[in-house]
């Protein structure tokens, strides 16, 4: 910590990161503090900066596809969806129904995972680890629900150019409804959980309030658009993969507190848990697959998909070669960011952690690309970090 | 909702002053170039029509030959996007700052800054988003020409 | 031969020795009831004592522009405040080491003493964590300290002795839980306010503010520190249980009366959210200090 002048001027600030322990990933969030009144807030990414959008430029469309798919640890599979959306419309590749049914049940057990991830962290933010330990316990259900549909807990690795890898076998289907059963239980706890203990409400109802018209301004987009009364799901907006043939009710709220966002987010897991057994139940028969063409037609496009935490925007654009020529990600979080700023002034430190938590921000989202540089400022290449790597682990 | 075909139709309408040159490169989107200049009286006029929101900002580099670089905003509303083209000079590029219509662009704005080399005039905060402290100030990491330097360098060591 | 057995009696058993070992056994159950209640394993039964020979054998990091005398003096004196108030408590279940009459005011304020070192000690770094944290501290601490004084003096008024070997004949004989209801409700609130447990840890939130007050502390401070709230832990439980519960007379007595004590708090630990300090405050000041106050008037009326 240092000793600098801030402390015996007017402004005293209160460094929340990058390392610190209400951050489960770097950023860092400087609170100006009136007693326990934050004043004033700023923040600064890039602690998780990688580089990807830049890789991309260097890696063929198969080989993006897998770092893309790494830029986020917990929402991977949307990740790894909206670039193969993309690319598959840039190439004019129809994917079979059944690839994209797939492709929507992994999208909404990964909701499920990221949801009860959440659910778990704004508690433990809040100081009620006993909820904290207890969705985590129940979150491993839909965990071991991925690693036996996937073979993978994290980065699951479902989508291929042109469809998906595996299939859903009845067998899976049984331990997927099985799962689920347990899950909608325990969900309905957690609800009654949020809704009605007193001491928890004291932290949440009336905390963080995001006016329907600021959540405009702001342009914040999923469950933290939602929980202000704003319809701002792209499942609901502009239905891709499957999400045509099994309509999403949007699920709203109109406080805009922190009570609300959790009310909106565990009430989404009741309609994700409704949307994979309607899948499971009609999952359209053939193939995985379709041919893709190694190099993609010149062009550009979007491709929106709804992460658990709100839009995710990517902008492709492709030369006609084996590369992407620009692959452009925007993640909710940066939409979000904006939003915890400005409610924050005005509120108790004591409150921070929470509304931070409030949008379930994802740092390793946000920042994605890297700096590597050595001593002079210049700056590596890929290949040549990689070559150094090489050289690197071969001189040990 | 109306639908995204009438949306588009409902930007066309709103651009229709400052934009001559529309392209629907696929269904649902629409394209609109649209110069510097014109840029913030274009945003306001969405803004004042309620038409959509701001989804991102991309910055394209079109490479050294083409000497440009495009600055794409990208607006929304339902499945419809529209993206205003901002063709701009690769040598002391710069675009006006939308930050006073639409808030949240400012860290689009300071990512688009920062990544592409791009002076965003008039944009409320300057300070580094994603680079590291220590990152070279002229060296601009989404660039197509970005680490060619350093490469050669390397070879020649 | 005198000396000698102070010197035991200091070093070894009831104070000194025996305490530290029993503090941190209590401090072990409290987290592993609470870690099982919360669906964790929880630690083995020997991890407060290596915690603490591994703090006390490491180095102790005394920060710049902090006063070092002070830095390193206050958690030796947290820890002889608490250390000194069990010699007056029934510890064990065996008559307190010393007695005096009056002796009821200073174990409390020798109870209260490890806050006010946790506070000061906070203030002195130069922390914003520690600053913030310390301010918290001590704000909590003007805010329970006077109900829960008041909720120890409830049974002392019905005895009619500030001497509290007095006070546990009374309490064996007369049902005090029942007579004076709200002033154990607030007794044992005002403890786990006292050992900043859950819901009143604001002041070591660290989600906001990393370890509070102790943020600077490594090694020997930061285990004298903990030692101390392990005693304070012991000395609350056995007031509470000695005053409350109908005295202790026995080691058995003791041992089931504040392990039953402990039991409630770890359930009240696991149930609760963390208040903010505002909430906690107004929670002392509008409801815990009037009630215990109207308990006062009532216990008065009824002596008289």
């Amino acid at each position: 910590m240092s000793t600098d002048g801030n402390l015996s001027g007017k402004r005293f600030i209160v460094p929340i990161g990058p390392q610190h322990p209400a951050l489960k990933e770097p950023g860092h969030f400087s609170f100006t503090v009136d007693g326990e009144i934050v004043t004033d807030a700023s923040v600064r990414l890039g602690y998780a900066h990688r580089g990807i959008e830049k890789a991309t430029e260097s890696r063929n469309w198969t080989q993006s596809l897998y770092l893309l798919e790494r830029i986020c640890g917990i929402c991977s599979h949307v990740h790894a969806l909206a670039y193969c959306l993309g690319v598959e419309k840039l190439a004019g590749v129809e994917v079979p129904p059944r690839a994209q049914a797939i492709r929507v049940l992994v999208a909404e057990l990964e909701r499920i995972h990221s949801h009860f991830l959440w659910l778990g962290v704004a508690a433990h933010e809040a100081g009620f680890d006993t909820l904290f330990m207890y969705t985590w316990r129940d979150r491993e259900t839909v965990m071991d629900i991925l690693e036996a549909l996937t073979g993978n807990r994290v980065n699951y690795s479902a989508n291929v150019l042109g469809g998906v890898k595996f299939d859903v076998t009845p067998e899976i289907g049984d331990t997927i409804r099985r799962g689920l059963e347990f899950l909608e239980g325990r969900t309905h706890h957690y609800l009654e959980v949020v809704t009605t203990d007193q001491v928890f409400l004291q932290r949440t109802r009336g905390v963080g309030v995001m006016s329907l018209e600021q959540a405009e301004t702001l342009g914040v987009v999923g469950p933290t658009a939602r929980a202000s009364g704003m319809i701002r799901d792209i499942r609901v907006e502009a239905p891709y993969a499957a999400y045509a043939d099994y309509p999403v009710q949007p699920v709203l709220a109109e406080a805009g507190d922190l009570e609300a966002r959790f009310i909106v987010r565990i009430k989404e897991l009741f309609e994700s848990y409704r949307i994979i057994r309607q899948i499971l139940d009609t999952l359209p028969v053939g193939e995985l697959q379709t041919r893709m063409p190694r190099r993609v037609k010149a062009g550009e496009t979007v491709s929106r998909v709804e992460a658990p935490r709100g839009e995710l925007f990517y902008f492709i654009k492709s030369n006609g070669t084996d590369n992407p020529e620009r692959v452009k990600v925007r993640t909710p979080t940066l939409c979000n960011m904006a939003s915890v700023l400005v409610t924050a002034v005005g509120h108790q430190l004591a409150d921070m952690p929470m509304i931070l938590a409030g949008i379930d921000p994802c740092f390793s989202c946000n920042d994605r690309t890297v700096i590597v540089a050595d001593a002079d400022g210049a700056a590596y290449t890929w290949e040549q970090i990689r070559h150094h790597g090489i050289a690197f682990y071969q001189g040990k | 909702m109306s639908s995204a075909q009438e949306r588009l139709a409902a930007a066309r309408d709103i651009l229709a002053a400052w934009v001559n040159d529309f392209q629907e490169p696929e269904p649902e989107r629409l394209d609109a170039g649209i110069a510097p200049a014109d840029l913030m009286a274009a945003v306001r006029a969405l803004q004042t029509a309620h038409w959509g929101y701001l989804a991102a900002i991309t910055g394209l580099d079109l490479g050294a030959e083409a000497g440009q670089l495009e600055v794409l905003y990208h607006f929304c509303s339902g499945a419809a996007v529209m993206t205003l083209r901002v063709p701009i000079p690769r040598q002391e590029s710069s675009v006006p700052s939308i930050c006073e219509i639409i808030p949240s662009a400012s860290v689009f704005e300071r990512e688009l800054a920062e990544m592409l080399g791009v002076t965003v005039i008039g944009t409320p905060n300057t300070d580094r988003l994603f680079l590291a402290d220590d990152w070279p100030l002229d060296s601009y990491p989404l660039r197509k020409d970005a680490f060619v330097g350093s490469a050669e360098k390397e070879q020649g060591a | 031969m005198d000396v000698l057995r102070t010197l035991f009696t200091l070093m070894i058993f009831p104070g000194g020795l025996f305490i530290l070992f029993n503090g941190m056994v209590y401090e072990w159950a409290d987290r592993k009831l609470v870690a099982r209640l919360q669906n964790r394993v929880g630690p083995r039964w020997f991890q407060p004592l290596a915690d603490m020979l591994k703090l006390l054998a490491k180095e102790e990091v005394v920060p710049a522009s902090v006063d070092a005398r002070l830095f390193i003096g206050l958690p030796v004196i947290a820890l002889a405040g608490v250390l000194t108030a069990a010699l007056y408590l029934p510890i064990a279940g065996l008559p307190p080491a010393y007695g005096f009459p009056g002796d009821l005011i200073v174990t409390v304020y020798m109870l209260s003493l490890l806050t006010l070192c946790t506070g000061i000690a906070g203030a002195n770094t130069n922390n914003r964590f520690s600053l913030v944290g310390a301010t918290r501290t001590l704000t909590q601490l003007f805010s329970y300290e006077a109900p829960f004084m008041l909720a120890m003096l409830g049974p002392a008024v019905a005895a009619g002795s500030w001497q509290i070997g007095e006070v546990m004949a009374y309490a064996a004989g007369h049902p005090v839980i029942l007579t004076q209801p709200v002033g154990f409700v607030i007794a044992l609130i005002g403890l786990m306010g006292k050992l900043e447990m859950r819901p009143f840890d604001a002041p070591e939130a660290e989600t906001e503010i990393v370890a509070g007050a102790m943020t600077e502390y490594s090694g020997r401070g930061l285990a004298l520190f903990y030692l101390g709230r392990y005693v304070e832990l012991i000395a609350g439980l056995t007031l509470v249980a000695a005053f409350y519960l109908g005295g202790i007379q026995n080691p058995l007595d003791y041992f089931v009366k504040t392990l039953a004590l402990l039991l409630v708090l770890v359930g009240l630990q696991t149930l609760m959210t963390r208040l903010r300090i505002d909430q906690t405050v107004g929670l002392w000041w509008r409801y815990g200090t009037l009630l215990v106050l109207l308990q006062w008037f009532v216990t008065l009326l009824l002596r008289s």
